[in-house]
């Protein structure tokens, strides 16, 4: 029993529309309202999006999302592996028309790791050299391991061998910022009256809660083809669907969940699905008993069953996880733990017995308390674990928070048993950084294990993927036996986007800069 | 009469005083800070972030220093939005939260005033009760409901009008009537009651004996009187539909003020939130303060009492 | 005043559907979970989304649960709020209107003008804010709407106070040297309950449609309680493909708030026609709370 109008009729006629909007604005969904534009002041994955598309930093993704020159034509590193050196484009420009050479890279490394400037993400360069020091006030900003040789070479000098730097400078805390246009404005020049940058695209006007303007960069070293742009923040994803259809947005990133087999049906071209390098899981408080004893954490990871969540109660096309690392990352083989491959009545009855061993059974059962933040699947995604738990007579009492507050506390340790995600690299180490005893508080549950530190330790001390990777999977193999989180899910991006518009790829960390894209 | 005003002035500069002191003691005993996000925080950026906003002094301090700033009309910087000022924030929602707000005030006159007298011109009667059973489902039915249902008919399906945002005189016919429909209601209600208690007062019943025209009874007569509660309900009605268009701008996804409240409140963004609550509260109580003026003028039997 | 009571509420046809809509109401939120068969929080995986039919009556939910059950107990939670604020409003403002109609003079111009300044503030401010700070707790909730609702009773006590006072048996009280409180709770407070019982019934549905907005915006009940506002955001994000998961909360949510209005609306009138005078003050501070 469904109310269905002719949709149809609508799409249509959104598609004719999109057809004549050729010289027109694109109109593009973003997960929210950004809250600074300063690549080096940046927090959230919906600003790292804009900023892509206002900056260019050294390293940038392709259409396809393959990584590629940026700023810089190419780089190599030396044999030990802390030595990188990149050979910079002759033919940078700012959008103001001056010049743009391995100085100013220079100049915003210092800017970002500056504690002045208080980078809340200062940590994603900490691999160069001195980086934290200088952070944490105790080395001067010229201390920092970058160097400009000439003005068309950078030198970028690392603590330890990492091999996936040039992800790392993806993000928009390795862009360039225009010293030039600093020094005299200072913090004001954010607006867009003194935007100074150097991507395809320039700051045109941010009116708050309704629109970021972009328009086409003069001095970009390509032509681009969409010369205008905003990005609306439509965080509700019902509203956004509603724009979406009527015309009003162009693309837009999730909207809702239930509504995928209608899209499916009526415009199954312009669904896209994607999978996203993300891990959701569920974190056990280790220093809080009982969950400091591996048998009840065993107990209950044994009988959460991912693929039924992804599947049954979610339907919207989430990858179930079996490993801590996503599978998605490259070049690596994670561990399996061996409970997948058994049936389930044995992994309850399994349960059963850990649990009583424990001291819980019919007299005493176990009550639990899972925490977790509403991002549309999170309410349904917990009540069907907590009904899986409920199959060995565990109570489960929900709390639900937002976002800011959820991981305020859990950083605290303010939690029992908690949900928690991690958005992250294509890398493995990324994720099993989280399980580091001196993680500092990211690692909410903090569990320590001196082997699994150990292994990780050897492991980053490798220049070659191979034999870090290989290291890094028997760290994982060790933590997993403890069962400090149960890995649940990966993530699929789900979008609409128009199907007058080319260039859309799909890409493993759903980045889609407006440069490669035309009506 | 000035001096009622004088005394009404002063109360409303100390009822303002109180309000900010205490929602900026709330606010600030708020658990989670404004720097909490997915993204973990080594602690030297933690103290880096904390000093740059001032948050690592004393709260009294903290507490002084920004009533220093408010009297020089400066409601600070954001927290969460990093590259605006607060001003900067609230003179780009203030208009729109206005226009939908005084949109909705004059829908919800007219329509309220004209529908309460007609049906309390004839009080008792099947038009009265039909047009009060009306008023009532019009209560009844929340914007909750009427909101997204609206945006799902005119602008998904009819694509008559947009489904949210501004930028054209279109965004503003939904929202200002979605918000207006309760006080349709409350305001007709309250008409309907006074004019059907009017038209038994001496001096309307003497108007009638006189012979005059009904049209000159009603203007000139009934409605002066009969007005007055509605007067008087303007107050609070203003309270209201500030708390009415919370919803509203949510759903329609205006770009107003009563959006950044929510926003900030979550978020612990506290200076936004203070922002957002002077401009509130200097607005109701401005409006107040007009209301009790007209009053004054309107009924001279009428003092402090009210 | 039974009689008016009884006439109030039965004496029509309207009048009977809606006190027995209300009646409906209040059994289905004492029992109404139990009625249906299904436990509010249980999922059942074979139904996911389901239209109404013979074992869901008013169809599922997004998660599989029995949308019946959920709004019997999102009736229970609603009219628990409703019933406690009312009751807090009650007990804070007829003793507030009260003493300040009694003492007249100053203290009573300060206590007004104090509800004068209240009446300013946004409510919706005030419970967001103090949801924030002070956490989701549904019992701090509906304390804080109720603390939202006094002023009008509060008024109106007040005005009635100011009438009576100067009465005979008032004065030969204070001869007699009753002392405040005495005439407070003898005289005072038993001719209230008129106009306060009009007023409770009005407020009812003021305090569900408040609470339904701020569970709206996520703030009020959480899981897995729910209430009618709950029910209702939940049910606005599946409008489409689920439209019972609107349709039935709403119409329940409709329907309570509609006839406690017009039962409102018909005990106030009935106490018109029995005593004139302070019709304008109920009408004008009724209204004023909506």
């Amino acid at each position: 029993m469904q109310i269905r109008p002719p949709i149809n009729l609508t799409i249509l006629l959104a598609a004719l529309i999109g057809a004549a909007a050729q010289a027109e604005t694109l109109l593009l969904g973003n997960a929210g309202e950004p809250q600074t534009l300063d690549p080096h002041r940046y927090n959230l994955r919906l600003e790292e999006t804009i900023l892509t598309d206002l900056f260019l930093g050294l390293t940038a993704m392709d259409a396809e999302g393959n990584i590629g020159p940026g700023a810089a034509e190419s780089w190599q590193v030396s044999e030990d592996g802390l030595t990188w050196t990149f050979s910079m484009r002759r033919d940078l420009l700012w959008s103001d028309g001056r010049p743009l050479n391995a100085h100013d890279f220079v100049y915003a490394f210092r800017r970002l790791l500056d504690p002045a400037t208080a980078a809340s993400l200062a940590y994603f360069m900490y691999p160069l050299k001195n980086a934290q020091a200088v952070n944490a006030s105790a080395l001067p900003p010229d201390a920092l391991g970058v160097e400009a040789e000439d003005d068309h070479t950078l030198l970028l000098t690392l603590e330890e061998p990492y091999p996936h730097l040039p992800e790392r400078l993806l993000y928009p805390t390795g862009f360039a910022v225009p010293g030039h246009v600093i020094e005299d404005k200072g913090d004001e020049w954010v607006k867009a009256q003194n935007w100074v940058s150097n991507g395809a695209y320039v700051l045109e006007e941010w009116r708050p809660q309704a629109h970021v303007a972009l328009s086409a960069n003069p001095h970009f070293h390509e032509p681009v083809a969409i010369q205008k742009a905003r990005y609306l923040p439509l965080a509700n994803e019902q509203n956004a669907y509603n724009r979406y259809r009527a015309g009003e947005a162009h693309a837009i990133g999730g909207f809702p969940a239930n509504e995928l087999e209608h899209v499916r049906e009526t415009m199954p071209e312009q669904l896209r699905v994607s999978p996203l390098l993300s891990m959701i899981y569920l974190v056990f408080n280790t220093e809080r008993p009982p969950f400091d004893d591996p048998r009840v954490r065993e107990a209950l990871a044994l009988v959460v069953q991912p693929d039924v969540l992804t599947d049954k109660v979610q339907r919207t096309g989430n990858f179930a996880a079996r490993s801590f690392v996503p599978g998605l990352v490259s070049d690596y083989d994670g561990p399996v733990p061996g409970h997948h491959d058994q049936p389930m009545p044995e992994r309850v009855a399994r349960a059963r017995t850990l649990l009583e061993s424990a001291g819980y059974d019919a007299d005493n059962p176990l009550e639990v308390t899972l925490r977790y933040y509403d991002d549309g699947d999170g309410k349904r995604t917990n009540l069907a674990i907590a009904s899986f738990w409920r199959q060995l007579g565990v109570t489960t009492r929900l709390h639900h928070t937002e976002l800011k507050v959820h991981f305020s506390d859990l950083r605290q340790g303010d939690f029992e048993i908690a949900q928690a995600g991690w958005i992250g690299e294509n890398n493995p180490g990324h994720y099993l950084d989280l399980l580091v005893t001196d993680a500092g508080n990211v690692n909410y549950g903090r569990y320590s294990n001196p082997e699994y530190d150990a292994l990780l330790n050897e492991a980053r001390k490798q220049a070659d993927i191979g034999i870090r990777h290989q290291t890094m999977a028997e760290a994982e193999a060790v933590a997993l036996a403890e069962h400090p989180v149960i890995p649940l899910y990966s993530i699929a991006v789900k979008r609409l986007v128009h199907p007058g518009l080319r260039g859309w790829h799909e890409n493993h960390r759903d980045v889609h800069a407006i440069r490669y894209l035309a009506w | 009469m000035s001096r009622y005003l004088i005394t009404r002035a002063l109360v409303s500069m100390l009822t303002f005083w109180v309000i900010i002191s205490l929602v900026f003691f709330m606010v600030r005993a708020a658990p989670g800070g404004p720097f909490d996000g997915e993204r973990r925080l080594p602690p030297e950026v933690e103290a880096n972030l904390l000093a740059a906003y001032n948050l690592d002094q004393p709260l009294a301090r903290q507490y002084l220093d920004y009533l220093a700033m408010l009297a020089a009309g400066d409601l600070g910087p954001s927290f969460k939005q990093k590259d605006f000022s607060v001003n900067e924030l609230i003179s780009a929602g203030l208009p729109v939260s206005l226009g939908v707000g005084l949109a909705a005030l004059a829908i919800a006159l007219t329509f309220g005033i004209g529908i309460g007298l007609f049906a309390g011109l004839s009080p008792g009667t099947r038009t009265d009760q039909l047009l009060m059973g009306a008023a009532n489902l019009g209560l009844a039915l929340p914007s909750i409901v009427l909101a997204p249902l609206a945006v799902l008919l005119f602008a998904v399906w009819l694509g008559w009008l947009p489904a949210g945002g501004v930028g054209s005189p279109a965004h503003f016919v939904l929202p200002p009537i979605a918000l207006a429909l309760p006080f349709v209601a409350a305001i007709a209600r309250l008409t309907r009651g006074s004019v059907a208690e009017t038209l038994l007062e001496p001096h309307i019943m003497t108007a009638h004996a006189k012979g005059l025209p009904q049209r000159r009874i009603v203007i000139r007569h009934l409605l002066p009187t009969a007005l007055l509660p509605v007067l008087s309900f303007l107050g609070p009605a203003a309270a209201a539909l500030l708390t009415g268009s919370v919803v509203i701008e949510q759903v329609f996804e205006l770009p107003g003020i009563g959006r950044y409240f929510v926003q900030a409140a979550l978020n612990r963004d506290y200076t936004l939130v203070m922002g957002v609550v002077v401009v509130y509260a200097a607005f109701i109580l401005l409006f107040n303060l007009l209301v009790d003026l007209c009053y004054a003028r309107l009924d001279p039997r009428i003092r402090i009492d009210g | 005043m039974l009689s008016a009571l009884q006439a109030s509420l039965f004496g029509s046809t309207l009048a009977r559907f809606c006190s027995v809509w209300i009646m409906l109401v209040l059994a289905g939120a004492l029992f109404g979970t139990a009625l249906s068969g299904w436990d509010p929080e249980a999922i059942d995986w074979d139904a996911l989304e389901a239209g109404p039919n013979a074992a869901h009556w008013f169809g599922t939910d997004l998660i599989g649960r029995d949308l019946f059950a959920r709004i019997m107990l999102g009736a229970r939670v609603s009219l628990m709020a409703a019933l406690i604020a009312t009751s807090v409003s009650i007990l804070i403002g007829i003793p507030f209107g009260a003493f300040a109609g009694l003492r007249g003079g100053r203290t009573d111009q300060i206590m007004m003008r104090m509800v004068d300044v209240l009446y300013a503030v946004p409510f919706i401010l005030v419970v967001i804010l103090l949801m924030v700070v002070f956490g989701r707790d549904p019992l701090l909730f509906f304390l804080a709407l109720g603390a939202v609702y006094w002023l009008d009773i509060a008024r109106i006590v007040r005005g009635q106070t100011l009438a009576i006072r100067e009465q005979a048996y008032i004065q030969v009280a204070r001869t007699m040297g009753a002392g405040r409180g005495h005439i407070l709770f003898r005289h005072v407070v038993p001719n209230v309950a008129g106009p306060a019982l009009v007023y409770a019934t009005l407020t009812i549905p003021a305090v569900i449609l408040a609470e339904s907005f701020i569970s709206f915006l996520g703030l009020g009940i959480q899981e897995p309680q729910t209430s009618w506002g709950v029910l209702i955001a939940d049910g606005t994000r599946t409008m489409e493909s689920a439209p019972w998961t609107l349709f039935f909360p709403a119409l329940f949510l409709g329907l309570t708030v509609w006839s406690f209005n017009m039962l409102g609306d018909r005990l106030r009138d009935q106490y018109d026609r029995e005593t004139r005078g302070y019709t304008r003050s109920i009408e004008t501070m009724r209204a004023a709370s909506e």
